[in-house]
């Protein structure tokens, strides 16, 4: 009934976006191939708990300046039933051996490119 | 690349059955199991997405012209203001909606906590 209570609360915060943390390093990401294989494999799995609307995984600069969200992936469904699911379903697994944490991210936030948060 | 027939190990490891944290007893007592039910999830998740749209004030709308099925005559206040405007329309929907939701939870999980706003449906007989 807690959980019920809280789920109504207005600014309750189940999102449509998903960030993932813990799951990827730099370096992964500076290589272009490997970068895709990582934008394939999310797309391959996190598609599973619903349709995906937009896969952002921010890259390092190559002139070294700091990248918001840096080893982040922000994952956008179609609605918040299915970014449930995929909290449920992602957190805790492993992703190239790390544990990946997964948290609701703000839509707003989201939408405005910023990464930050 | 990343196409052509190359074979890659994805890099998820396999869905290994996650640590289950194991709820005391009496706790199992209090829960039921019955907020993990998929339904109730499910139905819960389409309530808390219809509260955002009522609460966020944003314009609710049917879709663009044309898509639309013709408006129904309009009826006006006393003022000769339009009281069944699309919004007006479209949040009545969203209103019936919701309270259907609540009241499926409810058959659901009998201990469930309706909003105060809930308006249970008459029982007609």
């Amino acid at each position: 009934i807690a959980l019920q209570r809280f789920m109504l609360q207005p600014g309750a915060p189940a999102t449509k976006v998903l960030c993932l943390t813990e799951v990827v390093t730099p370096d992964e990401l500076r290589d272009d191939e490997d970068y895709e294989d990582i934008v394939e494999d999310m797309r391959t799995e996190c598609g599973k708990f619903g349709t995906l609307t937009n896969v952002v995984i921010p890259r390092p600069n190559p002139n070294g300046e700091p990248t918001p969200g840096l080893g982040k992936v922000f994952l956008e469904y179609v609605d918040v039933e299915s970014a449930t699911k995929a909290r449920q379903g992602l957190n805790g697994r492993k992703f190239g051996g790390n544990q990946v944490v997964a948290v609701f991210y703000s839509e707003n936030k989201f939408s405005e490119g910023d990464y930050d948060g | 690349s990343g196409t052509g027939g190359r074979k890659r190990k994805s890099r998820w490891a396999d869905d290994e059955p996650k640590p289950v944290i194991q709820l005391p007893d009496f706790m199992k007592d209090f829960t039921g199991g019955i907020e993990f039910d998929p339904e109730i999830q499910a139905l819960n998740s389409r309530l808390l997405e219809i509260s955002r749209k009522l609460q966020s004030g944003m314009l609710l709308d049917d879709g663009p012209e044309g898509a639309r099925s013709p408006s129904p005559e309009p009826i006006y206040d006393n003022m000769g203001v339009r009281i069944n405007t699309r919004e007006y329309r479209a949040r009545e929907k969203l209103n019936r909606e919701r309270q259907e939701i609540i009241s499926q939870i409810i058959k659901k999980n009998p201990a469930f906590k309706p909003p105060a706003d809930y308006r249970p449906p008459k029982l007609h007989k």
